[in-house]
């Protein structure tokens, strides 16, 4: 039950005068009550502080979808979010991203709701069928199957915090949930027709989970996208020839890359790295990832880690040449069987070879690893290496000392931060380091802002710069006035190097993977 | 700060037929008239996003005869008998017949209903249907129907849609409905949009009272619109009082929530329903129920709480799973905003305005006495609910006469031919809009008149009713109505200003408080959800009747038309 203690808390309004053509920043104080919503908030400034603050509400139940802005950066809706649940003495509010702002917190829905006629969000059926007089049968099992997508209200949350969606083109999560939820529906006849309006953009999402995450209704729109480009490829025909590409490649040469599996190894040679082929077991299985193994650029990342397990004498083996792709961005893809017969094959690595641990470069592997069957099958302890050396340092077998006197933010990989929940280690990391000043972008942590890479989209690339999420990021460090972007995944080194290059900053700004600090602070 | 003029006069907009509300009922005449022929040239304004309209609320169902077992004729006497004998019995009739194509139709359309084990639409006991027959989404009925509506909708080639866009008036000369002017929000300006036919299905406007479980938005306005324009308003006395209310916002806790078995306890752990309706218990018809929490509260037998005695709905005996699988909204709901998971513990609630059964007067086929102009949905009284409706039997009327009202206009469009809008009326109406009320230069602000309507109505205008109060109410309400005249908007920019379409709005819902409480002290009888502590039994020798509310300078006039009956007599209501 609520109570009426009462606390002051501070509204920042980020605010937009369409006839001056003005925005400013308004900031109210409200003394909340517990119970009392983001809207009734916003209620209180309006009816006693500021008549003229526009915003956008009605139902106040979660129904309608009106009120959805930003909160500190994450999507919320003002009437399902109470105040002083956010626990937190300030909040800054800013409409809702994607979507061209009117007035204030009011957005133009229409690009939005454009999305939901190309879906043809009703049931295909042929008209004679429509015309019986009796309803369709469908059993509470079959229902199960699309209930929880169903139940959209369409508030554009998912929208508003999709990089996918700056691409104006990109049908966006909730037009594609509801395209899905019509597919599985038992009742639906119009799979292939649904699965072409779907293919032709569903390729711009990243899997980065912000629409999840961000949805009022818990839908978990990443994994139906996920679902959806399964069923796409099942149909074949309509896959993009990039696309095509990465499985074919992955099919033939186990990794998206098309390299010769034989030369995975090639950025150890020298460095007499051992191989669990040939030793059979190590405490350290070092999972290289086929970025790292076969990418110059990401090499070095392969051999900074390399390094510091060196420097603190762990017993490390890889997987040499017999490592394959973990499958991460061929299952995103939508290739489950592809997927299987990959991990099929590090998973039997696995159970052959006597390791404590797995640490891994990239938190694809990384998420794969512990979320994705077969993997979870066999008991793995898997460590991103972000949280590795983070625990070097906490127990002071690892001590940077040289300093690094840099500006510096940090970039959360999706699969790292938003899919796993590892943001405090890469922070810590970089916080230890003598002389580096860690600057957080605004988009940060939960409410940070994907590169653009994952879901294969690295090789799938073809949008015009403005409309590249990796540009639109190094925008913003760029904007922050730093001198390092850090990161902790070869896929965001090479997205936003890609973008640094693009927006022809690079004697401004420079990509670090942490790694690769950490080995220069030693 | 003067306006200059902006009416769009001179480009007026055409259409065969205008819909004025995109609710259950809008979207579903929108969808007929444009079936009817692709020649038709169908538009439909809405002050929301159609999607964003108050029907997304609705919760427990949509009541239809379709199961063995059941009978129209049962239907329409539960809907009669609910309705205290106030309903037009061929009206229930014609509506309990039309009903299953309805629910059936949706289905065909992609409404996920909830299914019986082998696969049919299944059905939920609700308050005064003899019968299990609410068809149902889960908790989520409304904003299931809504989504199907839309997505046909937006699909029919020949409706347009104007999307936030506020009606202000509607233009009737010589009794023929012409046109009418509305806001375009985004860019805050007027225009004139001319129609052979016109269709009101804007809702109900239970924002009159403070505690409601209505949507912000939900303000009653086509009923005004309609009552100035010379269309009478029809038993406005008649507002439903849901027994559960979440405290302390109002939000809706469906009655399916007893439907599927939930208890309502006082402070002494009682189902005090078995001392007022020992058959139905908490399945009596809502005004029954109401009345029964108001009486525990009164005693000193509701709950305390901070926000004052309430009653507890017990769920926790239906068990976790069942309450996630049939509720999950209200399971929400209670978590987030009552602070309360119902699994665990009661839900706090008490009754909350809910429903207009009154409305702009409206025949069978939706006809209001201008030509060219219906009505359809809660914010039309047709009349099927009388004086108490049941639960369930809301989204099936906006649907049963959300399709007459589209087939209708469609079928008087196709045989008129296209109207002249008198421009003097467009002048007139944005003099008021943009002079009077945006340029208007006094020191009244729009929320404190407002809240004061609303503490008003629901002081002396709620469940029981006296005449000293009802007096009283009048008497405060018509100075509020001259305070509004000196009324300050602050927002003085023309793109989307919310602070203008507020101040339209108590406009609008101060003239519908009026005619609720004339017509409140008018009625010296008590009948269903109109109880007067003064006249506390049924009077059907003289009130056997409807109220019909016209609008004059000096306030409304009062008019009654007899009930039709046509094979239930009155006869006690007990359950």
């Amino acid at each position: 039950m609520v109570s009426k203690k009462e606390k002051v808390v501070e509204f920042k309004i980020r605010r937009f005068d369409p006839e001056r053509n003005e925005r400013y920043l308004s900031t109210y104080k409200v003394p909340t009550l517990m119970g009392m919503t983001i809207l009734d908030a916003l209620l209180y400034i309006k009816d006693n502080l500021d008549g003229t603050l526009t915003f956008r509400h009605s139902c106040r139940m979660g129904q309608c979808g009106s009120c959805g802005i930003l909160v500190n950066g994450k999507p919320i809706l003002a009437c399902y979010t109470q105040v002083l649940q956010l626990g937190v003495g300030v909040l800054e509010i800013e409409p809702l991203p994607n979507l061209p702002v009117i007035k204030d917190l009011v957005v133009d829905f229409n690009s939005f709701f454009e999305k939901f006629v190309k879906i043809k969000p009703i049931l295909i059926r042929a008209e004679e069928e429509l015309r019986k007089p009796t309803e369709f049968v469908q059993t509470p099992n079959d229902l199960k199957k699309y209930w929880d997508e169903s139940i959209c209200v369409k508030c554009s949350l998912c929208y508003g915090s999709c990089p996918a969606a700056i691409d104006m083109e990109f049908l966006g999560p909730s037009s594609l949930t509801t395209n899905y939820r019509f597919i599985v529906d038992t009742r639906d006849d119009g799979l292939s027709e649904r699965l072409k309006t779907a293919s032709e953009t569903i390729w711009l999402c990243t899997s980065c989970s912000s629409c999840t995450l961000s949805c009022p209704k818990e839908i978990d729109c990443a994994t139906v996208l996920d679902n959806e480009r399964g069923l796409i490829v099942e149909e074949g025909i309509l896959v993009p020839r990039t696309a095509k590409d990465v499985l074919t490649s992955a099919l033939k040469h186990h990794n998206p890359v098309r390299m010769s599996p034989a030369k995975r190894t090639e950025w150890s040679s020298g460095l007499e790295i051992k191989e669990l082929p040939t030793t059979g077991k190590t405490d350290v299985l070092y999972f290289v990832g086929c970025l790292p193994s076969y990418d110059a650029r990401n090499q070095e990342i392969a051999k900074s880690i390399a390094q510091i397990f060196r420097k603190i004498d762990v017993d490390f083996a890889t997987l040499g040449n017999e490592e394959w792709c973990c499958g991460d961005h061929i299952l995103r893809l939508g290739e489950k069987g592809l997927f299987e017969m990959l991990a099929e094959h590090n998973a039997s690595l696995f159970k052959k070879y006597g390791f404590n641990r797995i640490v891994t470069i990239s938190p694809h592997c990384y998420h794969t690893f512990k979320n994705d069957k077969p993997y979870t099958d066999i008991r793995l302890n898997v460590q991103h290496y972000t949280q590795f050396i983070s625990e070097a340092f906490k127990n002071g077998r690892l001590r940077p000392v040289k300093a690094i006197k840099k500006k510096v933010t940090y970039h959360d990989p999706c699969f790292l931060g938003k899919r796993s929940g590892i943001y405090d280690e890469p922070r810590e990391i970089l916080k230890a380091i003598p002389g580096l000043e860690l600057v957080e972008m605004g988009r940060s942590r939960e409410n940070s802002f994907c590169c653009g890479g994952g879901a294969g989209r690295i090789w799938t690339e073809e949008a015009t710069p403005e409309n590249r999420p990796c540009v639109n990021r190094a925008k913003e460090a760029l904007e922050l006035g730093v001198e390092v972007i850090a990161t902790a995944c070869p896929f965001c080194v090479s997205t936003l190097e890609d973008a640094v290059k693009v927006l022809d900053a690079e004697d401004k700004i420079v990509v670090k993977d942490i790694s690769e600090l950490v080995k220069e602070a030693l | 700060m003067r306006y200059t003029l902006k009416v769009r006069w001179m480009e007026t907009i055409t259409h065969d037929i205008i819909i004025v509300g995109a609710g259950i009922a809008g979207l579903r005449a929108a969808i007929a008239a444009a079936e009817i022929s692709n020649k038709i040239d169908v538009s439909i304004l809405s002050k929301v996003h159609p999607i964003r309209s108050h029907s997304v609320c609705a919760q427990g169902g949509t009541a239809a005869t379709l199961r063995e077992g059941d009978s129209y004729n049962l239907h329409a006497w539960d809907t009669v008998k609910g309705s205290d004998f106030l309903a037009d019995q061929n009206v229930a009739e014609f509506f309990v017949k039309q009903a299953p194509k309805e629910v059936i139709t949706l289905e065909h359309w992609g409404c996920p209903w909830s299914r019986t084990p082998d696969g049919k639409i299944n059905q939920r006991p609700f308050g005064g249907h003899s019968f299990p027959r609410a068809c149902f989404a889960a908790d989520m009925t409304g904003l299931h129907e809504m989504h199907t509506l839309y997505g046909r909708a937006v699909m029919q080639e020949n409706i347009t849609f104007y999307n936030e866009w506020f009606a202000t008036s509607i233009i009737i000369q010589n009794n023929i409905s012409k046109g009418l002017t509305a806001i375009e929000l985004k860019t805050g300006e007027m225009h004139a949009l001319r129609a052979k036919a016109i269709i009101m299905a804007t809702g109900g406007c239970e924002r009159i009272y403070a505690f409601t479980t209505f949507s912000h938005t939900a303000t009653g306005d086509g009923m005004t619109i309609a009552y100035r324009a010379g269309v009478p308003l029809k038993d406005m006395e008649f507002i439903q009082f849901h027994p559960t209310g979440l405290v302390p916002s109002g939000v809706l806790i469906t009655e399916g929530a007893r439907g599927e078995g939930g208890y309502l306890i006082n402070a002494d752990g009682e189902r005090f329903m078995k001392r007022y309706a020992p058959e139905k218990m908490e399945l009596a018809p809502r005004d029954i129920i109401a009345r029964a929490e108001t009486t525990e509260i009164q005693e000193g037998r509701g709950l305390d709480g901070p926000y004052g005695p309430y009653i507890a709905l017990d769920l926790r005996h239906l068990g976790e799973e069942k309450i996630k699988e049939r509720l999950p909204l209200i399971h929400d709901v209670a978590i987030k905003l009552g602070g309360v998971n119902p699994v665990e513990e009661p839900i706090p609630i008490k009754p909350a305005a809910h429903y207009s059964m009154g409305g702009i007067h409206a025949n069978i086929r939706t006809e209001t006495p201008a030509s060219g102009l219906y009505a359809a949905g809660e914010g039309a009284c047709l009349s099927i609910h009388g004086a108490n409706r049941l639960g369930t039997n809301s989204t099936s009327d906006c649907l049963v006469f959300g399709f007459v009202a589209g087939e209708e206009a469609a079928k008087y469009a196709l045989s008129k031919d296209s109207r002249e809008l008198p421009q003097d009326k467009i002048l007139a109406e944005e003099r008021r809009v943009f002079d009077q009320v945006l340029g208007s230069e006094g020191d009244e602000r729009v929320s404190v008149l407002r809240d004061e309507m609303r503490r008003i109505m629901n002081d002396k205008v709620w469940i029981f009713r006296r005449e000293d109060e009802l007096q009283s109410a009048l008497k405060e309400i018509r100075q509020l109505k001259k305070r509004f005249k000196s009324v300050k908007i602050e927002d003085e920019g023309r793109s989307f200003n919310t602070g203008l379409v507020a101040a339209l709005q108590l406009d609008f819902t101060l003239d519908l408080a009026e005619v609720t409480i004339i017509s409140a002290l008018a009625r010296t009888e008590s009948r269903g959800a109109h109880s007067r502590l003064d006249y506390p039994k049924r009077d059907d020798e003289n009130w056997l009747k409807h109220t019909l509310a016209y609008h004059t300078k000096e306030g409304p006039r009062l008019e009654y038309i007899p009930v039709t009956i046509t094979k239930w007599p009155p006869s006690a209501r007990a359950y």
